[in-house]
Order: structure tokens, then C-alpha cells, then sequence
């Protein structure tokens, strides 16, 4: 094989993702990393539903399905318990973009700033997709969902959670994608390495009905979302050193939207999309000046 | 207080214990169903001979040497000679280069490392003794071709020459810089060593004619290639020197100049070999050739390459008359322009009326070779003189076959060894022998827009004859190195392997439902997967297919 990605698996077939699901594949490539010693804990999301009606569930570790707003907190008293047992078991919380920018927000917060020995993940795939795509704060701007249609599009920007998680000063922060399985596997080896404090990873995951698009183009797209600086690839280490880790190309923004149905008003509107070339490129160019801060090693060479 | 204030008090939690695929078998969620697809890459399309490129560039990757060679040999025996002189129409179909504008994978340079690197493999061990003994008249690669697919049938062959060794145009044609001898003995001795039998020196309508060889043998394979040079027209013909005599003088060791400038007429690989040879004896060389460098029947890599030795090129004339004048030659030439394309589609060279003329020491005729097929009995020639051949060579003779340039006029020796392998299997076919060999039904071809470009190489091209005839031309030492094993890996890791599985994991890695099941390669679970098409989106070399499950449920 070519690709540097454990051939173990943790996740059985027969889950109840849609097909092409990016939050099924991301569980299951950060499980081989993870390995068999590790305790999900799942707050309300997709994965509530992709495990499996009891009395079946499709990972071969221990999940708890908690309340919406739990994930962080629950972790932190799982591993408390471990702990105690004298155990050095990895526990994760896996959460959607709800019960993480939302409502999950104030025990992420919590655990955060008490810098618990738990292992955070969202996977995001930008609104409350199994409810009925409503949106979240995770939805960006221009984004159709029920809630935000056609003739109102989202018109707030997405919320900047890497930038909220980094204010907490927790040892490792990282963005990663399953189109970049290896830049992935690697973050996850990298969280794991830190023991003893909080580590949080932020996944974006396709979600081809919520997104409307064909399922094929999962992959596809993500990848342009790196490409075109949408969501780039990076780790933040105690909050301070910003490091990119998969440099993006001059693939222009209308290639990553133009896959997506969320995005055909968006597309139309010419103002709106000045506005999000706006803000990506901001957001960009702030991630661009605190990667250069913090590796002046490397100023003048990309 | 609630009540519970023990722990044991808590109600019982509910725990699922048995995995998901007991009973969510989600394959049925399914329309459409990805399936490894037998489908042909553009560069196997492309060879005459049709070898699977993509699967031994994929067994050299893996390090399986000998089933490298083995795929290799099942369509074409001689990877070391191809590797060398082959215009590789392979690498000209390449879908990163058609896609990309990249440059093609360097297939020949890693067809001749393999050659080189496999010429001490045991070669298939013939199949049982049948009892029949097949002839085989000419020992140029369509003889050997069609003798060495013949013996591995398991038949006695006898190949018969004319000259002192086997080998034909490879011998006595090719130049020594291009193909060296020792090359060719080699892979004569490679046929010897399977029990081929070569009578040299002996030559058909001097020392046995057709009937001789029915009588004797169970079937007779002829090829005897294309070995004179066609007459030129010109008024003084007599004082041309035959090209293809002087190249077999050449790789004879007894060549000599007649003089410091030397002219050669004509725009094909033997105008361009007697040209380069020529410089490397130290000649002064022009080519006179009557159409321009866009028309020119020979491989351009050839044409670059007498370029960068330093011979010169005259377009667009053609020689009226040669003369004598004293010591020298003096030819007249007249200038041409081109006109309408003639049905070959390149344009036509009309005269202008103009001449001049040129002085020479020597003049060389290679406008074209032609088969001498005197020797044959009438019935086997049509009304032009040609044999009257069927595709796959036969004969009004029901065992008499014939093929190579002998059939063809000259062409490459990759299409020589295709006419003697096909003939060899026409004649196992008419011997019962049909079984031995593999059907062929026919493959669809990947086209340039499946691969996915996302996985497309970031490295250059490495290429054995890149640097053939950048130096000034001194020696008939062979001018091109055989990669090393680490240039051929890394030229390999820029194949995408179009519709070949070089197990990279793509589908592996991308399955949202762990459907691909890696056992040293993926297999697909379709109790489980869902058919969202990722895996046949991803395959860089789109060796998947998706297809209606309507259509393959029922089926």
C-alpha cells in the first residue's frame, strides 16, 4: 500500500452513515490511530445515529452516549475514573459542530480551561445535519440550510473555534481533513504523544446530502476546501506557535463551491461572494502572519 | 434525596454488545456497485503487441522480477532489443501526458532495464515435446519471434538464414551504437538455450526451395524481410550506393568511406542509421530528402539525434541525375515545394523546375526497402509481385505462413515480432495446439479524463536516450546507459497505473464504511457497501468501475 495508514480496523461495517459519509471516515481512519484502548464518548450528533440502534454498535471500543451539551464533561469524569483504576486508557470526545460550537460549547470551555486529560474532536460538518440541516454556528456565509434558505442565505460568518480553543492555551490544537489521511493520522499520533492535558482536534467532514452533492465527490471536495485556503491545514501548540501544515494552491474558491448545492445562491451572488473571498483571505492571511511569528526560521521561504 | 444513594441503586444502563454488521447489512442500500473493471491501459492499447504495461511495471515495483519478465515475454520475447530501438507508440498514448502535457512515463527505459535485468531468467519451459517440426525461414525478430512462441509450444523448430549468423535486420541492419551485437547474440543464445535449432548459411531458392520445407515439415513460417533497397529513379543509379548494404557492411566491421562528404537520399530509419554511421566514420553527411523534417517517415527521436551528430539536412529536393566528375559525383538536384496531402496524408513534393547541383564523394540510396519474393512460387504472390497474405499471414499453402517485413515492407521490429508471434499462434491453431494460447476478447481503454489527476507524479522524467547524440560522434559504442534500479523505481512511481490495481490503497484508505477489505490488496465487501462511489472516484488509475446494480443483480 502507498499510503503510510494502519491497515487495522476499529469501526465494523453495517454503520447507519449516509453513503459517503465524511464523519463515518473520519471515526474510522482517527480509530486506527487511536487503537483498542480508548472510550468514546458521544454527545447528540450523526455518530448517535451512525453506531447503531441497540442492541448493536458498529466500534470495538467502549461508547457513551450522553446528553448534547456533555462531551467535554463526561470525558473528564471517564478519565477520572480510569485514572483511578489506574489506567491509561485514551479517552475521546467526539462531537458534531452542535455539540461543540453550540451547545456544547460551555463544558468544552470548562475542560479546556482546566486543561483535562481528554481528547477532543469535532467533526464538522457545518449544521445540525440528522435533525433536518439546521443551520449552526459552524455554518459558513452564503451557506443554504433549512433554516437559512435560498432567499435568506447564512449571513454570519463561521464561528472561529480553532481561535476560541488556542485563547485556553491547551497543549495541542490541530484542523485536518480525511482527504489528507496522512496529514490526519499524523495529528492524531501528535495529540496522543501529549499526555497529561487537553487536545483538541477540528475535522472538517463532508456531509454529501446536507451539502447537497453527489457522494462520489466526498473526497473531492474536501480536498478543494484545503486548496482553496477554505479550511486550512494547521496545529497551534499551547495556543501560541501556529504551524500550516499542507500549503494550499491558487485553486480558486468558485471550484469548491461549485460541487456543493448548499452554495448555488452563493454562487449567484456576486456581492456575497466578495464578501466570503473577504473573509477567507483574511482569516488566511492572520493564520499566514502567526505561522510566519512563530517559525521565524523560516522567514522569506514558504 | 432522590433514593439513590448507592451506586447500586443506579437503573441499569443500556449496552449494545454485538457489532453492527450482525445485522445492518447495508449493501442493500445500494444502486449502483463498484467493481475491479479487466479494462486496458492507453499505452498497452498503443503497442503493436499489446503488453500489459501497467502490470509489470507493477510487478518490478513489487520486486517480482521474473513475473515482470514473464508478461512481458508473453507478448513480446525480446524486452532488451524493443527496450533499445522501439519507438515506443506506447508512451505516446500515455494518459498523464495526453491529460497534463507532463511528460509520458519513460515505458521504454523501463522495458529495457527489465530486459536487461531478466536476460539471466529462465525463460517458460517448453510444454511437452508435440512431435512437430515447424520451419522458420529468416532469423530477423519475426522469425524469432514466431520460433520462440513455436518451441514453447512444445514444437521442433529449425530457423534457416542466409547469412554467417542469426539475427537478420538486428544484426546486419540496426547500427552498433543503437543495438549493440552482443545484445542480439544474447538473445539468440537465450532461443539456442530452449533448443531452437539455427541452420546459417543457407538460403531459401539457392539451397532448398518451399516445396523442400512442406515436404519435411509440419508448417513453415517465412519471413525474410525487406532487404533491398528500391530503385530511385535517378539518371545514374548505378553510381548509388545501397544503404542497407552498407549499414550489413557496417556491422560486418568492413565498411569503408568513398570520401570526406558523403550524401544519403531519403527521410527513413535507414537514410537516418547510413547518416549517423557514416559520421561516426568521419564523413562530412547531408541528407537529401524531398518532402521537409515534418514529413519524414523516420522516428524522430532518430532525426533529433542525426541532428546533434552533426548531420546536415537538405528539404525539398530531389536528385535528377548524378554524374561523374573526376574523383567526385556531381548531382543535380531539383528543388520541390509541397502541395496537396497524397493518401499517406502528408503533403506531396511537386517539382519547381529548379536544380542546382551538388558534388559528393559517395551517394547512399534509402528511399525505401523493398522484399525480394522472386524466390516464392507464383501461387503464394499476388498480381503486384507481393505475397498474398491473409491477416494472420496464411497462405493459398494451408502450413506455409508468412510475415515481418517481408509482408509488410519495412516497418518496426516491435510489428515484425507481432506478425511472427501471430503467425506461431495461427499455426498452433491449424496444428490443434490452439489451447496454449490465452483468449483475447477485446478490452475497453481507459480514457484520459477517468484518471485522477490528483495523484499525478511531482517528479521528472527519467529517460535512457535523453542524452543519446549530444556529443560529437566518435564511437559505435552503444550510446545510451540502461537506467539504474533506483531512476527505473522513481520513473515507475510516475505511472498512475491506468486500469491495472497496483494495490496502492486508494479505495482502501477513502471507504466511508470499511467495504474494501485489504488482504494484501482491497476486495470489495458488497454485503456492506453502500455504492457511494468514492473508491471508483479516487482510484487514481479508475481500475473501478460503477455499475447498475439492476444490471449485475440479475445477471
Amino acid at each position: 500500500m502507498r499510503w503510510v495508514v494502519p491497515e487495522a480496523e476499529h469501526m465494523a461495517e453495517g454503520t447507519l452513515g449516509c453513503q459517503g459519509c465524511g464523519g463515518a471516515l473520519s471515526m474510522r481512519l482517527v480509530l486506527k490511530e487511536l487503537g483498542k484502548d480508548t472510550v468514546a464518548v458521544l454527545p447528540a450528533c450523526c455518530w448517535s445515529i451512525i453506531d447503531g440502534p441497540w442492541p448493536v454498535h458498529a466500534l470495538d471500543i467502549p461508547v457513551l452516549h450522553t446528553a448534547f451539551e456533555t462531551a467535554a464533561v463526561v470525558a473528564t469524569g471517564v478519565k477520572a475514573a480510569k485514572e483511578i483504576q489506574g489506567k491509561d486508557t485514551t479517552v475521546v470526545a467526539w462531537a458534531g459542530d452542535g455539540g461543540t460550537f453550540d451547545i456544547g460549547l460551555q463544558a468544552l470551555s470548562g475542560a479546556a480551561e482546566r486543561n483535562e486529560d481528554i481528547v477532543f474532536i469535532c467533526y464538522d460538518n457545518e449544521a445540525y445535519m440528522n435533525t433536518g440541516i439546521q443551520r449552526s454556528s459552524s455554518t459558513p456565509t452564503g451557506t443554504w440550510t433549512t433554516t437559512t434558505p435560498d432567499q435568506r442565505p447564512e449571513a454570519r460568518p463561521k464561528k472561529d473555534i480553532m481561535g476560541i480553543i488556542a485563547a485556553h492555551r491547551i497543549p495541542y490544537a490541530a484542523t485536518a481533513t480525511a482527504a489528507y489521511p496522512e496529514d490526519l493520522e499524523r495529528k492524531v499520533r501528535a495529540a496522543m504523544a501529549i499526555k497529561g492535558g487537553m487536545r483538541f482536534l477540528h475535522l472538517l467532514s463532508v456531509c454529501p446530502p446536507g451539502w447537497k452533492m453527489e457522494a462520489d465527490q466526498a473526497i473531492e471536495v474536501m480536498r478543494r476546501a484545503v486548496r482553496t485556503k477554505v479550511f486550512p491545514l494547521y496545529e497551534i501548540r499551547n495556543g501560541r506557535e501556529y504551524t500550516i501544515t499542507r500549503w494550499p494552491d491558487d485553486l480558486p474558491l468558485e471550484d469548491y463551491f461549485s460541487l456543493q448545492g448548499r452554495f448555488k445562491t452563493l454562487l449567484e451572488d456576486e456581492a456575497m461572494l466578495e464578501l466570503v473571498r473577504g473573509n477567507v483571505e483574511e482569516r488566511w492571511q492572520i493564520l499566514l502572519d502567526r505561522h510566519q511569528r512563530s517559525h521565524p526560521e523560516l522567514a522569506g521561504a514558504e | 434525596m432522590s433514593g439513590l444513594e448507592h451506586v447500586d441503586d443506579y437503573p441499569e444502563i443500556p449496552v449494545s454488545l454485538a457489532s453492527t454488521s450482525t445485522i445492518l447489512k447495508t449493501g442493500a442500500w445500494r444502486s449502483v456497485r463498484p467493481i475491479f473493471a479487466n479494462r486496458m491501459a492507453p499505452c498497452s492499447a498503443g503497442c503493436p503487441a499489446g503488453v500489459r504495461i501497467p502490470a509489470y511495471i507493477d510487478d518490478i515495483k513489487e520486486g517480482r522480477l521474473e513475473a515482470a519478465y514473464a508478461t512481458v515475454t508473453a507478448r513480446n520475447p525480446f524486452p532488451r532489443i524493443t527496450g533499445r530501438v522501439c519507438p515506443h507508440m506506447c508512451e505516446d498514448n500515455c494518459n498523464l501526458a495526453i491529460t497534463t502535457g507532463e511528460e509520458s512515463i519513460s515505458i521504454r527505459s523501463i522495458e529495457r532495464w527489465l530486459g536487461d535485468a531478466g536476460m539471466d531468467l529462465p525463460d517458460p519451459a517448453a510444454d511437452a515435446e508435440t512431435g512437430k517440426r515447424i520451419a522458420v525461414v529468416g532469423s530477423g525478430p519475426a522469425g524469432m519471434a514466431a520460433a520462440y512462441y513455436l518451441r514453447r509450444t512444445g514444437h521442433e523448430v529449425t530457423v534457416f538464414d542466409q547469412r554467417p549468423q542469426p539475427g537478420g535486420i538486428l544484426r546486419y541492419g540496426i547500427p552498433e551504437y543503437r543495438l549493440p551485437s552482443e545484445v542480439v547474440d544474447e538473445e539468440i543464445a537465450r532461443l539456442e538455450s530452449m533448443e531452437i535449432n539455427f541452420h546459417n548459411n543457407v538460403a531459401l531458392g539457392r539451397d532448398f526451395t518451399l516445396d523442400d520445407l512442406e515436404a519435411a515439415y509440419a508448417a513453415v513460417f517465412i519471413a525474410t524481410g525487406a532487404g533491398q533497397e528500391k530503385l530511385t529513379g535517378i539518371d545514374g543509379e548505378g553510381l548509388l550506393e545501397s544503404g542497407l548494404d552498407f549499414l550489413e557492411a557496417a556491422n560486418r566491421g568492413t565498411a569503408t568511406l568513398p570520401g570526406p562528404r558523403c550524401a544519403v537520399v531519403g527521410g527513413g530509419n535507414v537514410a537516418m542509421d547510413v547518416a549517423r554511421v557514416l559520421r561516426r566514420l568521419g564523413a562530412d553527411v547531408s541528407v537529401l530528402y524531398r518532402r521537409t523534417a515534418n514529413e519524414m517517415p523516420a522516428i524522430a527521436e532518430e532525426y533529433e539525434h542525426a541532428v546533434a551528430d552533426g548531420v546536415h539536412f537538405h528539404w525539398l529536393v530531389l536528385p535528377r541525375t548524378i554524374k561523374k566528375d573526376g574523383a567526385q559525383l556531381r548531382v543535380t538536384v531539383e528543388e520541390m515545394w509541397l502541395g496537396e496531402p497524397d493518401e499517406s496524408g502528408r503533403l506531396r513534393p511537386e517539382p519547381t523546375g529548379v536544380t542546382c547541383e551538388m558534388h559528393f564523394d559517395g551517394v547512399f540510396s534509402a528511399i525505401g526497402e523493398t522484399a525480394d519474393t522472386g524466390v516464392f512460387p507464383p501461387r503464394l504472390r499476388n498480381d503486384d509481385g507481393w505475397l498474398d497474405l491473409g491477416e494472420d499471414g496464411e497462405t493459398v499453402d494451408q502450413m506455409v505462413f508468412a510475415g515481418g517485413d517481408l509482408a509488410t515492407g519495412p516497418a518496426t521490429v516491435i510489428e515484425a515480432i507481432v506478425a511472427g508471434r501471430r503467425a506461431a499462434r495461427a499455426i498452433d491453431e491449424q496444428l490443434g495446439f490452439s489451447a496454449v494460447w490465452p483468449a483475447e476478447e477485446p478490452l475497453e481503454v481507459v480514457p484520459p479524463k477517468d484518471i485522477n489527476l490528483t495523484y499525478m507524479p511531482h517528479h521528472d522524467r527519467s529517460d535512457d536516450h535523453a542524452a543519446a547524440g549530444a556529443t560529437a560522434p566518435a564511437s559505435f559504442a552503444e550510446e545510451t546507459d540502461t537506467l539504474s534500479e533506483a531512476e527505473i523505481l522513481e520513473e515507475i512511481d510516475r505511472c498512475l497505473s491506468c486500469g491495472h490495481c497496483n494495490n496502492c490503497g486508494t479505495c482502501f484508505v477513502f471507504c466511508p464504511d470499511g467495504a474494501i477489505i485489504w488482504d494484501d490488496g482491497p476486495r470489495i465487501d458488497h454485503e456492506f457497501c453502500k455504492g457511494c462511489g468514492i473508491c471508483v472516484a479516487e482510484c487514481p488509475g479508475h481500475v473501478m468501475v460503477l455499475v447498475n446494480e439492476r444490471d449485475v443483480s440479475h445477471a
